[in-house]
């Protein structure tokens, strides 16, 4: 296990590369460019909050700032995943010609979200400023939820992206289930407004808690609740070694799949 | 622990099939129609009880026709494919030029895809920035550097990618048909080059069909028959079997 820091320290050139190129490739041949990295999640928070809020009457005070807070992070969780999905076929050429840590690939596309949701966080700060909200102290613990978003990241994205050189409908069937998840977390709605009944279905989303923990901080200006953020980190921990080894498994057999 | 640091490579009883499928099922739909017809799926056997040891230094060429299971053997020390059965150990920075080029970027500078190429071998920032001049130097492409690979010929683009593997200052090489690199010039130098890491006591493997450059470099020959090694010892003498075998 402690070989797989070693190796990839030693190969810590090829994920600095590798991070830089995809951030660096994705607006690449758009017109806009960079722009689109701010347009697009603006013109998704203008749908929500005309279907939500104008036509669907929702109370909640704020609306925009408040999809806002959930949305953002939420379109770090589902792209890193759904990038994740794609990049061992997209990467086959040199998977079948070098050797490399194949890890590298799944933490280099989790990376450069995070990278991207940072810039991102802009976004969120200019609706809270201009929204009036205001920024509160405990902006110092976002940081932490950061991180804990990033370890849950690193755990899906290293059994999505090795299951997905073996069974490739796992890419098609992924934006079906990010769309089921995405109404099962509290982005578009609070969650308190659901029924009792369904209360465990976010109890045992683990995006929910990120979410929330975003929300408390930017929109509440609440403490954040410690104890599920850090049972999630914990759990996050365990996950990545679990996903290491299906990872460590699944890797051997990835040039003669591809 | 002395037998382990006197030798680079280490193949221990290695077996190597391939599932060679004449329809291959990707999707879930396909998977579950192909389990009512089963027979699209053939085994193939390429390498059957592998045995044999790479002391530090030694330049080894393995030779055989094509399918006996070389490159096979190749891409299993590399660690792009593992063994079926048995156990392949390497001791020592490993570096493949499997096939040149991997991953070079076309619309990039030559002088990134060096920085990328490197990268995947393993290199930091610092060890690139250290080795770029030589590689530039030995590609013979300074002029060319800056512009993008894309606008490079097919000779230009090995010889940066060659230049660039030959560099990363590896411990083991392990080297895949590619000693046609570039003109005629061009492959001399290369030649000067191995010679020159032989000796300096870097352990190499080749993969190789001219028996010319074997004779000249390999103090070593393993000739491999259908998956199994037919003969392996002194160069002269297997050469001169093997060229007899296959008149």
């Amino acid at each position: 296990m402690l070989n797989v820091f070693k190796d990839l320290y030693k190969y810590r050139e090829l994920l600095k590369t590798n991070v830089k190129k995809e951030i660096r490739g994705k607006y690449k041949n758009s017109f806009l460019g960079v722009l689109w990295s701010f347009l697009n999640p603006l013109l998704q928070i203008a749908v929500y909050a005309i279907v939500f809020q104008l036509i669907l009457k929702n109370p909640q005070e704020n609306y925009a700032v408040f999809i806002c807070c959930g949305l953002i992070p939420w379109t770090f969780f589902s792209s890193a995943i759904t990038r994740s999905a794609f990049t061992m076929v997209e990467n086959g050429n040199i998977i079948k010609k070098v050797y490399f840590p194949r890890e590298i690939l799944p933490i280099s596309i989790v990376s450069s979200e995070a990278v991207n949701f940072l810039i991102s966080t802009i976004i969120i700060i200019a609706f809270v400023l201009f929204g009036g909200v205001g920024i509160s102290q405990y902006i110092i613990f976002y940081p932490l939820v950061l991180v804990a978003q990033y370890i849950l990241l690193i755990a899906i994205s290293l059994i999505v992206s090795s299951i997905s050189v073996y069974v490739r409908d796992l890419q098609h069937l992924i934006g079906v289930a990010l769309q089921l998840f995405f109404y099962a977390t509290p982005i578009v709605y609070a969650a308190d407004v659901i029924p009792a009944e369904f209360k465990w279905i976010l109890n045992i989303n683990p995006m929910t808690y990120i979410i929330n923990a975003y929300r408390d901080i930017f929109y509440h200006h609440t403490m954040i609740d410690f104890v599920p953020l850090l049972l999630l980190i914990g759990g996050s921990l365990i996950g990545c070694i679990v996903g290491y080894l299906i990872f460590n498994k699944l890797q051997k057999g990835f040039a003669e799949q591809l | 622990m002395k037998e382990i640091e006197e030798y680079s490579i280490i193949v221990d009883d290695v077996y190597k099939t391939f599932n060679v499928y004449l329809d291959k099922a990707n999707t879930i739909k396909e998977k579950l129609l192909f389990l009512f017809s089963r027979n699209r799926k053939q085994k193939r056997v390429v390498l059957e009880g592998i045995h044999t040891k790479i002391k530090k230094g030694e330049v080894v060429a393995l030779i055989g026709t094509n399918g006996s299971g070389k490159s096979t053997l190749l891409k299993l020390m590399t660690k792009i494919i593992y063994p079926n059965k048995g156990k392949i150990t390497t001791q020592g920075k490993l570096t493949s030029l499997l096939e040149l080029g991997a991953g070079f970027h076309p619309d990039f500078s030559g002088r990134e895809n060096i920085y990328f190429n490197a990268s995947i071998f393993g290199l930091t920032r610092k060890e690139i920035d250290e080795r770029i001049e030589d590689i530039i130097e030995f590609s013979e492409l300074r002029p060319f550097i800056d512009n993008p690979v894309r606008t490079y010929s097919s000779g230009m683009y090995m010889r940066l990618a060659f230049s660039v593997a030959i560099n990363v200052d590896a411990d083991i090489l392990l080297i895949d048909e590619i000693l046609s690199v570039g003109d005629e010039h061009f492959q001399n130098k290369c030649f000067e080059k191995m010679l020159e890491l032989k000796k300096q006591g870097k352990t190499m493997v080749f993969v190789t069909h001219s028996m010319e450059s074997v004779k000249k470099l390999c103090d070593r020959t393993i000739w491999l028959y259908n998956g199994k090694i037919r003969m392996d010892g002194n160069t002269k003498e297997i050469v001169e079997e093997y060229v007899k075998e296959t008149r």
